[in-house]
Protein backbone atom coordinates (compact mmCIF):
# COMPACT_ATOMS: atom_id res chain seq x y z
CA UNK A 1 0.00 0.00 0.00
CA UNK A 2 2.42 3.51 -0.97
CA UNK A 3 2.16 6.16 0.90
CA UNK A 4 0.69 4.30 3.98
CA UNK A 5 3.43 5.09 6.31
CA UNK A 6 3.62 9.45 5.43
CA UNK A 7 -0.63 9.21 5.18
CA UNK A 8 -0.50 7.24 8.55
CA UNK A 9 2.33 10.16 10.11
CA UNK A 10 -0.02 12.97 8.77
CA UNK A 11 -3.46 11.59 10.60
CA UNK A 12 -1.18 11.01 13.91
CA UNK A 13 -0.05 14.79 13.14
CA UNK A 14 -3.56 15.72 13.03
CA UNK A 15 -4.74 14.04 15.97
CA UNK A 16 -2.20 16.30 17.92
CA UNK A 17 -2.54 19.34 16.12
CA UNK A 18 -6.48 19.83 16.12
CA UNK A 19 -9.88 19.47 18.37
CA UNK A 20 -8.86 15.62 18.31
CA UNK A 21 -6.78 15.11 21.06
CA UNK A 22 -9.02 17.12 23.38
CA UNK A 23 -12.47 15.95 23.06
CA UNK A 24 -12.41 12.03 23.13
CA UNK A 25 -9.43 12.08 25.79
CA UNK A 26 -10.73 14.88 27.97
CA UNK A 27 -14.18 13.40 28.22
CA UNK A 28 -12.54 9.94 28.94
CA UNK A 29 -9.82 11.68 31.69
CA UNK A 30 -13.17 14.20 33.07
CA UNK A 31 -15.25 10.31 33.65
CA UNK A 32 -11.68 8.53 34.57
CA UNK A 33 -10.62 11.13 37.63
CA UNK A 34 -14.79 11.72 38.76
CA UNK A 35 -16.11 8.34 38.36
CA UNK A 36 -14.45 6.71 41.25
CA UNK A 37 -15.32 9.34 43.76
CA UNK A 38 -18.97 9.64 42.50
CA UNK A 39 -19.06 5.93 43.43
CA UNK A 40 -17.37 6.44 46.72
CA UNK A 41 -19.53 9.27 47.73
CA UNK A 42 -22.69 8.53 46.14
CA UNK A 43 -24.64 7.82 49.54
CA UNK A 44 -23.52 10.68 51.01
CA UNK A 45 -24.47 12.55 47.56
CA UNK A 46 -28.19 11.22 47.54
CA UNK A 47 -28.70 11.99 51.21
CA UNK A 48 -27.78 15.82 50.57
CA UNK A 49 -29.62 16.06 47.33
CA UNK A 50 -32.65 14.06 49.03
CA UNK A 51 -32.76 15.08 52.86
CA UNK A 52 -35.07 13.13 55.16
CA UNK A 53 -37.27 11.66 51.67
CA UNK A 54 -34.38 9.40 50.88
CA UNK A 55 -33.07 8.81 54.14
CA UNK A 56 -34.82 5.13 53.63
CA UNK A 57 -33.16 4.67 50.42
CA UNK A 58 -29.71 5.87 51.81
CA UNK A 59 -29.47 3.12 54.65
CA UNK A 60 -30.29 0.72 51.88
CA UNK A 61 -27.91 1.33 49.78
CA UNK A 62 -24.31 -1.53 50.20
CA UNK A 63 -21.39 0.41 51.24
CA UNK A 64 -19.45 1.34 47.61
CA UNK A 65 -16.27 -0.51 46.91
CA UNK A 66 -14.01 -0.50 44.43
CA UNK A 67 -16.04 -2.83 41.75
CA UNK A 68 -18.88 0.07 41.48
CA UNK A 69 -15.88 2.50 40.73
CA UNK A 70 -14.93 -0.08 37.89
CA UNK A 71 -18.61 -0.48 36.92
CA UNK A 72 -18.57 3.30 36.53
CA UNK A 73 -16.04 3.46 34.05
CA UNK A 74 -17.49 0.19 32.17
CA UNK A 75 -20.58 2.18 32.05
CA UNK A 76 -19.06 5.74 30.58
CA UNK A 77 -17.23 3.37 28.42
CA UNK A 78 -19.87 1.82 27.08
CA UNK A 79 -22.32 4.29 26.56
CA UNK A 80 -20.76 7.81 26.40
CA UNK A 81 -17.16 6.61 24.54
CA UNK A 82 -18.84 4.95 22.04
CA UNK A 83 -21.60 7.39 21.29
CA UNK A 84 -18.65 9.73 21.04
CA UNK A 85 -16.65 7.29 18.84
CA UNK A 86 -20.15 7.05 16.27
CA UNK A 87 -20.26 10.92 16.26
CA UNK A 88 -16.51 11.63 16.09
CA UNK A 89 -15.73 9.00 13.27
CA UNK A 90 -19.42 9.43 10.92
CA UNK A 91 -16.60 12.03 9.19
CA UNK A 92 -13.70 10.07 9.20
CA UNK A 93 -13.62 9.36 5.22
CA UNK A 94 -16.15 11.25 4.18
CA UNK A 95 -14.98 14.66 6.06
CA UNK A 96 -11.57 14.38 3.21
CA UNK A 97 -14.06 14.22 0.92
CA UNK A 98 -16.38 17.09 1.54
CA UNK A 99 -13.30 19.31 2.26
CA UNK A 100 -11.17 18.39 -1.07
CA UNK A 101 -8.49 16.89 0.82
CA UNK A 102 -8.92 13.25 -0.45
CA UNK A 103 -8.37 14.73 -4.15
CA UNK A 104 -4.67 16.46 -3.41
CA UNK A 105 -3.91 13.26 -1.31
CA UNK A 106 -4.79 10.60 -3.64
CA UNK A 107 -3.81 12.01 -7.37
CA UNK A 108 -0.36 11.45 -5.73
CA UNK A 109 0.47 7.79 -5.61
CA UNK A 110 -1.10 6.72 -2.29
CA UNK A 111 -3.57 4.05 -3.14
CA UNK A 112 -7.18 4.74 -1.60
CA UNK A 113 -6.46 1.31 0.68
CA UNK A 114 -3.62 2.89 2.12
CA UNK A 115 -6.07 6.23 2.81
CA UNK A 116 -8.61 4.08 4.63
CA UNK A 117 -6.59 1.54 6.31
CA UNK A 118 -3.93 4.21 7.67
CA UNK A 119 -6.80 6.45 9.22
CA UNK A 120 -8.25 2.88 11.06
CA UNK A 121 -5.20 1.86 11.88
CA UNK A 122 -3.90 5.19 13.74
CA UNK A 123 -7.34 6.31 15.51
CA UNK A 124 -7.91 2.87 16.81
CA UNK A 125 -4.26 3.30 18.79
CA UNK A 126 -5.14 6.68 19.76
CA UNK A 127 -8.48 4.93 20.86
CA UNK A 128 -6.29 2.13 22.59
CA UNK A 129 -3.86 4.77 23.84
CA UNK A 130 -6.60 6.60 25.42
CA UNK A 131 -8.54 3.89 27.22
CA UNK A 132 -5.63 2.58 28.91
CA UNK A 133 -4.71 5.94 29.73
CA UNK A 134 -8.07 6.79 31.25
CA UNK A 135 -8.28 3.15 32.76
CA UNK A 136 -4.79 4.04 34.50
CA UNK A 137 -6.07 7.47 35.74
CA UNK A 138 -9.31 5.70 37.48
CA UNK A 139 -7.43 2.83 38.61
CA UNK A 140 -4.99 5.35 40.73
CA UNK A 141 -8.17 7.33 41.78
CA UNK A 142 -10.17 4.12 42.75
CA UNK A 143 -6.94 3.25 44.78
CA UNK A 144 -7.18 6.86 46.81
CA UNK A 145 -10.73 7.03 47.74
CA UNK A 146 -11.13 3.74 47.69
CA UNK A 147 -7.51 2.34 49.58
CA UNK A 148 -7.53 -0.68 47.17
CA UNK A 149 -7.83 -1.34 43.74
CA UNK A 150 -7.74 -4.82 42.22
CA UNK A 151 -6.59 -4.37 38.98
CA UNK A 152 -8.03 -7.89 37.22
CA UNK A 153 -11.16 -6.87 37.10
CA UNK A 154 -10.84 -2.89 35.89
CA UNK A 155 -8.30 -4.03 33.05
CA UNK A 156 -10.05 -7.30 31.73
CA UNK A 157 -13.42 -4.82 31.18
CA UNK A 158 -11.48 -1.67 29.78
CA UNK A 159 -9.51 -4.47 27.17
CA UNK A 160 -12.08 -6.40 26.01
CA UNK A 161 -14.34 -2.93 25.46
CA UNK A 162 -11.48 -1.67 23.77
CA UNK A 163 -12.06 -4.44 21.36
CA UNK A 164 -15.87 -3.70 20.88
CA UNK A 165 -14.36 0.00 20.62
CA UNK A 166 -12.41 -0.52 17.67
CA UNK A 167 -14.90 -2.83 16.33
CA UNK A 168 -16.82 0.13 16.01
CA UNK A 169 -14.52 2.51 14.77
CA UNK A 170 -14.39 -0.09 12.19
CA UNK A 171 -18.16 0.33 11.67
CA UNK A 172 -17.88 3.97 11.20
CA UNK A 173 -14.68 3.56 8.88
CA UNK A 174 -17.23 1.36 6.59
CA UNK A 175 -20.20 3.98 7.07
CA UNK A 176 -18.18 7.01 6.16
CA UNK A 177 -16.75 5.04 3.09
CA UNK A 178 -19.88 4.60 1.75
CA UNK A 179 -21.83 7.52 2.68
CA UNK A 180 -21.26 11.10 2.28
CA UNK A 181 -22.88 12.63 5.01
CA UNK A 182 -21.42 12.62 8.57
CA UNK A 183 -24.50 12.96 10.53
CA UNK A 184 -26.14 10.12 8.53
CA UNK A 185 -23.40 7.51 9.38
CA UNK A 186 -23.56 8.65 12.83
CA UNK A 187 -27.32 7.53 12.55
CA UNK A 188 -26.74 4.73 11.17
CA UNK A 189 -23.98 3.58 13.64
CA UNK A 190 -26.37 4.39 16.75
CA UNK A 191 -28.90 1.80 14.74
CA UNK A 192 -25.49 -0.48 14.55
CA UNK A 193 -25.55 -0.14 18.46
CA UNK A 194 -28.78 -0.72 19.21
CA UNK A 195 -29.37 -3.83 17.23
CA UNK A 196 -26.06 -5.30 18.46
CA UNK A 197 -27.59 -4.41 22.08
CA UNK A 198 -30.33 -6.55 21.43
CA UNK A 199 -28.74 -9.14 19.77
CA UNK A 200 -26.95 -9.20 23.02
CA UNK A 201 -29.87 -10.52 25.09
CA UNK A 202 -29.47 -14.27 22.99
CA UNK A 203 -27.25 -16.32 25.03
CA UNK A 204 -25.51 -18.44 22.36
CA UNK A 205 -24.88 -15.38 20.02
CA UNK A 206 -23.41 -13.43 22.87
CA UNK A 207 -21.40 -16.05 24.15
CA UNK A 208 -19.43 -16.59 20.34
CA UNK A 209 -19.76 -13.29 18.36
CA UNK A 210 -19.35 -9.63 18.92
CA UNK A 211 -22.43 -8.74 20.52
CA UNK A 212 -21.22 -10.39 23.76
CA UNK A 213 -19.25 -7.08 24.21
CA UNK A 214 -22.20 -5.32 24.30
CA UNK A 215 -22.65 -6.13 28.06
CA UNK A 216 -19.80 -8.29 29.30
CA UNK A 217 -17.62 -5.04 30.06
CA UNK A 218 -19.98 -3.96 32.55
CA UNK A 219 -20.08 -7.38 34.15
CA UNK A 220 -15.99 -8.03 34.41
CA UNK A 221 -16.18 -4.80 36.13
CA UNK A 222 -18.13 -5.99 38.80
CA UNK A 223 -15.64 -9.08 39.57
CA UNK A 224 -18.01 -11.70 37.77
CA UNK A 225 -16.99 -14.17 35.44
CA UNK A 226 -17.77 -13.73 31.44
CA UNK A 227 -16.20 -15.74 28.81
CA UNK A 228 -14.92 -13.21 26.54
CA UNK A 229 -12.05 -14.76 24.31
CA UNK A 230 -14.64 -15.87 21.10
CA UNK A 231 -16.43 -12.13 21.53
CA UNK A 232 -13.44 -10.60 21.35
CA UNK A 233 -11.51 -12.19 18.76
CA UNK A 234 -14.73 -12.29 16.61
CA UNK A 235 -14.76 -8.51 16.85
CA UNK A 236 -11.06 -7.77 15.99
CA UNK A 237 -11.97 -10.17 13.11
CA UNK A 238 -14.86 -8.57 11.90
CA UNK A 239 -13.29 -5.39 12.43
CA UNK A 240 -11.03 -5.73 9.61
CA UNK A 241 -13.46 -7.15 7.53
CA UNK A 242 -15.00 -4.24 7.73
CA UNK A 243 -12.14 -2.32 7.25
CA UNK A 244 -11.08 -4.13 3.99
CA UNK A 245 -14.65 -3.67 2.54
CA UNK A 246 -14.31 0.20 3.58
CA UNK A 247 -11.40 0.26 1.48
CA UNK A 248 -12.85 -1.57 -1.30
CA UNK A 249 -15.87 0.43 -1.36
CA UNK A 250 -13.77 3.85 -1.57
CA UNK A 251 -11.54 2.29 -4.23
CA UNK A 252 -14.56 1.83 -6.28
CA UNK A 253 -16.04 5.44 -5.37
CA UNK A 254 -15.60 8.72 -8.13
CA UNK A 255 -14.59 11.47 -6.16
CA UNK B 1 6.68 13.28 -30.98
CA UNK B 2 4.90 11.46 -28.67
CA UNK B 3 1.72 12.12 -26.85
CA UNK B 4 1.73 13.39 -23.05
CA UNK B 5 -2.30 12.88 -23.34
CA UNK B 6 -4.03 10.89 -25.46
CA UNK B 7 -7.60 10.34 -25.57
CA UNK B 8 -10.01 8.75 -27.80
CA UNK B 9 -13.84 8.53 -27.98
CA UNK B 10 -14.39 9.45 -24.09
CA UNK B 11 -17.90 9.78 -23.27
CA UNK B 12 -18.61 10.18 -19.52
CA UNK B 13 -22.66 9.86 -18.46
CA UNK B 14 -24.12 10.94 -14.89
CA UNK B 15 -27.40 9.69 -13.89
CA UNK B 16 -28.36 10.09 -17.72
CA UNK B 17 -26.69 13.24 -18.32
CA UNK B 18 -23.83 12.96 -21.06
CA UNK B 19 -21.27 15.18 -19.41
CA UNK B 20 -18.31 14.58 -22.06
CA UNK B 21 -19.71 12.95 -25.70
CA UNK B 22 -17.18 10.60 -27.87
CA UNK B 23 -14.02 13.91 -26.83
CA UNK B 24 -10.76 13.08 -28.95
CA UNK B 25 -7.76 15.26 -27.56
CA UNK B 26 -3.88 14.39 -28.47
CA UNK B 27 -1.66 16.69 -26.38
CA UNK B 28 1.90 16.62 -27.64
CA UNK B 29 4.70 15.88 -24.59
CA UNK B 30 6.19 19.33 -24.14
CA UNK B 31 3.52 21.60 -25.05
CA UNK B 32 2.00 23.91 -23.31
CA UNK B 33 -2.03 23.25 -24.20
CA UNK B 34 -5.28 25.11 -23.24
CA UNK B 35 -8.20 23.32 -22.35
CA UNK B 36 -10.99 26.22 -22.71
CA UNK B 37 -14.68 25.82 -22.31
CA UNK B 38 -17.49 27.55 -21.20
CA UNK B 39 -18.65 26.46 -17.30
CA UNK B 40 -20.09 23.00 -17.37
CA UNK B 41 -18.66 21.99 -20.68
CA UNK B 42 -17.09 19.34 -18.87
CA UNK B 43 -13.53 20.57 -18.45
CA UNK B 44 -13.08 19.37 -14.90
CA UNK B 45 -14.91 16.08 -15.44
CA UNK B 46 -12.31 15.23 -18.25
CA UNK B 47 -9.46 16.38 -15.51
CA UNK B 48 -10.59 13.97 -12.72
CA UNK B 49 -10.70 11.36 -15.37
CA UNK B 50 -6.74 12.08 -16.54
CA UNK B 51 -6.13 11.96 -12.95
CA UNK B 52 -8.17 8.78 -11.67
CA UNK B 53 -10.39 10.45 -9.90
CA UNK B 54 -13.16 9.15 -12.36
CA UNK B 55 -13.43 6.98 -14.59
CA UNK B 56 -14.71 6.35 -18.04
CA UNK B 57 -18.03 5.88 -19.19
CA UNK B 58 -16.76 4.83 -22.77
CA UNK B 59 -13.89 5.40 -24.27
CA UNK B 60 -9.79 5.12 -23.94
CA UNK B 61 -7.66 7.34 -22.25
CA UNK B 62 -3.69 7.94 -22.19
CA UNK B 63 -1.88 9.80 -19.93
CA UNK B 64 2.12 9.26 -20.93
CA UNK B 65 1.59 5.88 -22.38
CA UNK B 66 -0.52 4.82 -19.63
CA UNK B 67 -3.63 3.45 -19.81
CA UNK B 68 -5.33 5.35 -17.05
CA UNK B 69 -8.14 2.67 -16.38
CA UNK B 70 -5.47 -0.10 -15.75
CA UNK B 71 -2.47 1.64 -14.05
CA UNK B 72 -2.51 3.34 -10.83
CA UNK B 73 0.36 4.95 -8.78
CA UNK B 74 2.15 4.51 -11.99
CA UNK B 75 0.80 7.75 -13.60
CA UNK B 76 -0.22 9.67 -10.09
CA UNK B 77 3.97 9.38 -9.54
CA UNK B 78 4.89 11.35 -12.96
CA UNK B 79 2.12 13.42 -12.49
CA UNK B 80 1.32 17.32 -10.82
CA UNK B 81 -2.01 18.31 -10.26
CA UNK B 82 -4.12 21.13 -9.09
CA UNK B 83 -8.23 21.03 -8.54
CA UNK B 84 -10.25 23.98 -9.46
CA UNK B 85 -10.63 24.63 -5.29
CA UNK B 86 -7.44 22.60 -3.86
CA UNK B 87 -8.32 21.51 -0.52
CA UNK B 88 -5.84 21.68 1.88
CA UNK B 89 -5.07 20.37 5.63
CA UNK B 90 -5.88 24.02 7.37
CA UNK B 91 -3.67 22.52 10.57
CA UNK B 92 -0.57 22.99 8.14
CA UNK B 93 1.59 25.40 7.04
CA UNK B 94 2.33 25.60 3.50
CA UNK B 95 6.17 23.69 4.38
CA UNK B 96 4.54 21.42 6.03
CA UNK B 97 2.08 20.77 3.40
CA UNK B 98 4.55 20.53 0.59
CA UNK B 99 6.94 17.98 2.86
CA UNK B 100 3.64 16.31 3.64
CA UNK B 101 3.10 16.19 -0.46
CA UNK B 102 6.77 14.76 -0.69
CA UNK B 103 6.49 12.37 0.99
CA UNK B 104 3.62 10.53 -0.70
CA UNK B 105 5.59 10.41 -3.77
CA UNK B 106 8.60 8.74 -1.82
CA UNK B 107 11.04 12.07 -2.36
CA UNK B 108 13.98 11.60 -0.15
CA UNK B 109 15.05 14.35 2.53
CA UNK B 110 18.13 15.52 0.57
CA UNK B 111 16.21 16.19 -2.39
CA UNK B 112 12.59 17.75 -0.89
CA UNK B 113 14.57 20.10 1.89
CA UNK B 114 16.06 22.33 -1.33
CA UNK B 115 12.83 21.95 -3.28
CA UNK B 116 10.07 23.25 -0.94
CA UNK B 117 12.54 26.15 -0.27
CA UNK B 118 12.42 26.99 -3.99
CA UNK B 119 8.75 26.01 -4.13
CA UNK B 120 7.76 28.07 -1.22
CA UNK B 121 9.78 31.05 -2.88
CA UNK B 122 7.94 30.90 -6.20
CA UNK B 123 4.66 30.78 -4.26
CA UNK B 124 5.46 33.99 -2.29
CA UNK B 125 4.98 32.27 0.55
CA UNK B 126 8.26 31.85 1.97
CA UNK B 127 7.89 33.82 5.10
CA UNK B 128 4.37 33.13 5.97
CA UNK B 129 4.50 31.29 9.24
CA UNK B 130 0.42 30.55 9.55
CA UNK B 131 -1.20 27.85 9.01
CA UNK B 132 -3.06 27.24 5.75
CA UNK B 133 -6.50 28.16 7.26
CA UNK B 134 -5.82 31.49 7.63
CA UNK B 135 -4.76 31.75 3.60
CA UNK B 136 -6.37 33.86 1.03
CA UNK B 137 -7.60 32.07 -2.03
CA UNK B 138 -4.79 33.61 -4.01
CA UNK B 139 -2.57 32.31 -1.36
CA UNK B 140 -4.09 28.86 -1.34
CA UNK B 141 -4.19 28.90 -5.42
CA UNK B 142 -0.47 29.32 -5.26
CA UNK B 143 0.55 26.75 -2.70
CA UNK B 144 -1.51 24.63 -4.97
CA UNK B 145 0.78 25.15 -7.59
CA UNK B 146 3.70 24.84 -5.62
CA UNK B 147 1.94 21.40 -4.28
CA UNK B 148 1.65 20.40 -8.13
CA UNK B 149 5.00 20.85 -8.71
CA UNK B 150 6.70 18.90 -6.12
CA UNK B 151 7.38 15.55 -7.92
CA UNK B 152 8.77 17.65 -10.82
CA UNK B 153 6.32 15.95 -12.56
CA UNK B 154 6.18 15.10 -16.65
CA UNK B 155 2.86 15.93 -16.69
CA UNK B 156 0.84 19.45 -14.86
CA UNK B 157 -3.08 19.29 -15.23
CA UNK B 158 -4.48 22.26 -13.74
CA UNK B 159 -7.63 23.40 -13.41
CA UNK B 160 -8.56 26.47 -13.26
CA UNK B 161 -5.33 28.18 -12.05
CA UNK B 162 -5.17 31.76 -12.36
CA UNK B 163 -9.29 32.64 -11.76
CA UNK B 164 -8.80 33.30 -8.28
CA UNK B 165 -5.28 35.15 -8.56
CA UNK B 166 -5.04 39.09 -8.68
CA UNK B 167 -2.92 40.69 -11.93
CA UNK B 168 0.08 40.13 -10.50
CA UNK B 169 0.04 36.52 -9.20
CA UNK B 170 -2.14 36.19 -12.69
CA UNK B 171 1.19 36.62 -14.63
CA UNK B 172 3.66 35.56 -11.86
CA UNK B 173 1.84 31.98 -12.59
CA UNK B 174 1.70 32.41 -15.66
CA UNK B 175 5.46 33.34 -16.40
CA UNK B 176 6.75 30.22 -14.04
CA UNK B 177 4.04 27.88 -16.53
CA UNK B 178 5.57 29.35 -19.62
CA UNK B 179 9.39 28.76 -17.88
CA UNK B 180 8.48 24.98 -18.00
CA UNK B 181 7.77 24.81 -21.60
CA UNK B 182 9.78 21.60 -23.10
CA UNK B 183 10.64 20.91 -19.87
CA UNK B 184 6.84 19.66 -18.77
CA UNK B 185 3.70 19.71 -20.54
CA UNK B 186 1.37 21.88 -18.41
CA UNK B 187 -2.14 21.07 -19.24
CA UNK B 188 -4.64 23.89 -17.87
CA UNK B 189 -8.19 24.23 -18.62
CA UNK B 190 -9.79 27.88 -18.23
CA UNK B 191 -12.48 30.45 -19.53
CA UNK B 192 -9.25 32.99 -19.27
CA UNK B 193 -8.76 33.29 -23.06
CA UNK B 194 -6.33 36.27 -22.40
CA UNK B 195 -4.46 33.49 -20.42
CA UNK B 196 -4.43 31.10 -22.97
CA UNK B 197 -3.64 33.32 -25.69
CA UNK B 198 -0.39 34.38 -23.84
CA UNK B 199 1.19 30.95 -22.96
CA UNK B 200 -0.57 28.09 -25.06
CA UNK B 201 0.80 26.48 -28.02
CA UNK B 202 -2.02 24.27 -28.65
CA UNK B 203 -5.91 24.97 -27.59
CA UNK B 204 -9.03 22.73 -27.55
CA UNK B 205 -12.70 24.17 -26.73
CA UNK B 206 -14.83 21.93 -25.38
CA UNK B 207 -18.58 22.67 -25.28
CA UNK B 208 -21.36 20.63 -23.84
CA UNK B 209 -19.07 17.83 -23.65
CA UNK B 210 -17.93 17.78 -27.08
CA UNK B 211 -14.10 19.09 -28.75
CA UNK B 212 -15.37 21.67 -31.10
CA UNK B 213 -12.06 22.78 -32.09
CA UNK B 214 -8.34 21.56 -31.13
CA UNK B 215 -5.62 23.05 -33.61
CA UNK B 216 -2.35 25.69 -32.60
CA UNK B 217 -3.79 29.05 -31.59
CA UNK B 218 -2.37 30.12 -35.49
CA UNK B 219 -4.18 27.93 -37.07
CA UNK B 220 -7.23 28.05 -35.45
CA UNK B 221 -7.48 32.09 -35.30
CA UNK B 222 -6.22 31.65 -39.21
CA UNK B 223 -9.08 28.86 -39.58
CA UNK B 224 -11.68 31.58 -38.60
CA UNK B 225 -10.54 34.43 -39.40
CA UNK B 226 -11.32 33.05 -43.02
CA UNK B 227 -14.66 34.64 -42.15
CA UNK B 228 -13.62 37.62 -41.57
CA UNK B 229 -12.82 40.92 -44.47
CA UNK B 230 -10.97 43.93 -43.27
CA UNK B 231 -11.51 47.01 -46.19
CA UNK B 232 -9.94 50.59 -45.77
CA UNK B 233 -11.02 53.12 -48.28
CA UNK B 234 -9.96 56.72 -47.95
CA UNK B 235 -13.17 58.53 -47.60
CA UNK B 236 -17.00 57.18 -48.12
CA UNK B 237 -16.48 54.57 -45.32
CA UNK B 238 -19.69 55.11 -43.92
CA UNK B 239 -22.11 55.03 -47.09
CA UNK B 240 -19.62 51.44 -48.24
CA UNK B 241 -20.47 50.08 -44.62
CA UNK B 242 -24.22 50.30 -44.77
CA UNK B 243 -24.21 48.86 -47.89
CA UNK B 244 -22.41 46.05 -46.64
CA UNK B 245 -24.19 45.62 -43.81
CA UNK B 246 -26.98 45.42 -46.21
CA UNK B 247 -25.84 42.69 -48.04
CA UNK B 248 -27.03 38.70 -46.82
CA UNK B 249 -23.34 37.57 -46.41
CA UNK B 250 -22.76 40.37 -44.03
CA UNK B 251 -23.23 38.75 -40.14
CA UNK B 252 -21.53 41.79 -38.47
CA UNK B 253 -19.52 45.22 -39.96
CA UNK B 254 -17.58 47.15 -37.67
CA UNK B 255 -16.01 51.19 -38.60
CA UNK B 256 -13.14 52.11 -37.08
CA UNK B 257 -12.07 56.21 -37.96
CA UNK B 258 -9.32 56.10 -39.79
CA UNK B 259 -11.74 54.40 -42.43
CA UNK B 260 -11.15 50.76 -41.82
CA UNK B 261 -14.38 48.69 -42.24
CA UNK B 262 -13.84 45.08 -40.21
CA UNK B 263 -16.76 42.70 -41.93
CA UNK B 264 -17.63 39.17 -40.35
CA UNK B 265 -19.38 37.08 -43.53
CA UNK B 266 -20.78 33.93 -43.39
CA UNK B 267 -19.95 33.43 -47.47
CA UNK B 268 -16.54 34.82 -47.99
CA UNK B 269 -16.89 33.93 -52.12
CA UNK B 270 -19.37 36.04 -52.21
CA UNK B 271 -18.42 38.88 -49.93
CA UNK B 272 -14.60 38.69 -52.03
CA UNK B 273 -17.05 38.94 -55.24
CA UNK B 274 -19.20 41.96 -54.21
CA UNK B 275 -17.26 44.31 -52.42
CA UNK B 276 -15.03 45.14 -54.99
CA UNK B 277 -17.94 45.68 -56.82
CA UNK B 278 -19.72 48.16 -54.05
CA UNK B 279 -16.60 49.78 -53.69
CA UNK B 280 -16.53 50.44 -57.53
CA UNK B 281 -19.87 51.59 -57.85
CA UNK B 282 -19.26 54.24 -55.73
CA UNK B 283 -16.03 55.50 -56.97
CA UNK B 284 -13.88 54.77 -53.76
CA UNK B 285 -9.92 54.53 -53.64
CA UNK B 286 -9.88 51.35 -52.52
CA UNK B 287 -6.37 51.01 -50.62
CA UNK B 288 -6.86 47.52 -48.70
CA UNK B 289 -8.95 44.57 -48.89
CA UNK B 290 -8.11 41.30 -46.74
CA UNK B 291 -8.45 38.43 -44.86
CA UNK B 292 -9.09 39.87 -41.17
CA UNK B 293 -7.62 37.95 -38.59
CA UNK B 294 -10.22 36.86 -35.74
CA UNK B 295 -9.17 37.40 -32.04
CA UNK B 296 -9.55 33.99 -29.55
CA UNK B 297 -12.33 35.52 -27.82
CA UNK B 298 -14.55 35.59 -31.06
CA UNK B 299 -13.02 32.49 -32.44
CA UNK B 300 -14.39 30.99 -28.90
CA UNK B 301 -17.65 32.82 -28.63
CA UNK B 302 -18.37 31.61 -32.81
CA UNK B 303 -17.82 27.92 -31.73
CA UNK B 304 -19.63 27.99 -28.62
CA UNK B 305 -22.79 30.18 -29.44
CA UNK B 306 -21.46 33.07 -27.52
CA UNK B 307 -24.23 32.34 -24.98
CA UNK B 308 -21.56 32.04 -21.85
CA UNK B 309 -18.19 32.94 -21.60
Amino acid sequence: MNGFAAFARKEATEIVRTWRIWVLPGMLLFFALTGPVMARFTPEIVAAAGGDQLAGLVKSLPTPTYLDSYAQWAKNLSQIALFAIIIIYGGLVSGERKSGTAILALTKPVSRSAFVVAKAVVHSLFLALTVIAGTLATWGVTALVFGKAPGEALWSSALSWLAFGVLFLAIMTLLSSLMGSQAGAAGVGLGAFALLSIAALWEPLAKYSPVGLASAPMTLAMGKESAILWPVVTSLALACVLVATAAWAFRTKEL
Amino acid sequence: MSAAVEIRRLTKVYAHKRVLDRVDLRVEEGSVFGFLGPNGAGKTTTLRILTGLARPTKGTVRVLGHDVATVDNAVRAEIGFLPDVPGFYEWMTAGEFLRFAGGLFGIERRVLDPRIEVLLDLAGLTDVTTRVGGYSRGMKQRLGVAQALINAPRLLLLDEPTSALDPMGRKEVLDMLQSLRGRTTVFFSTHILGDVERICDTVAILDHGRVVAQARIEELKARYGAGKVVVEVGEGADGLAEAIGAAAWAAKVERDPTGTIEITVSDAEAASREIPAMVAARNLPLRRMEAGEMGLEEVFVQLVGGGQS
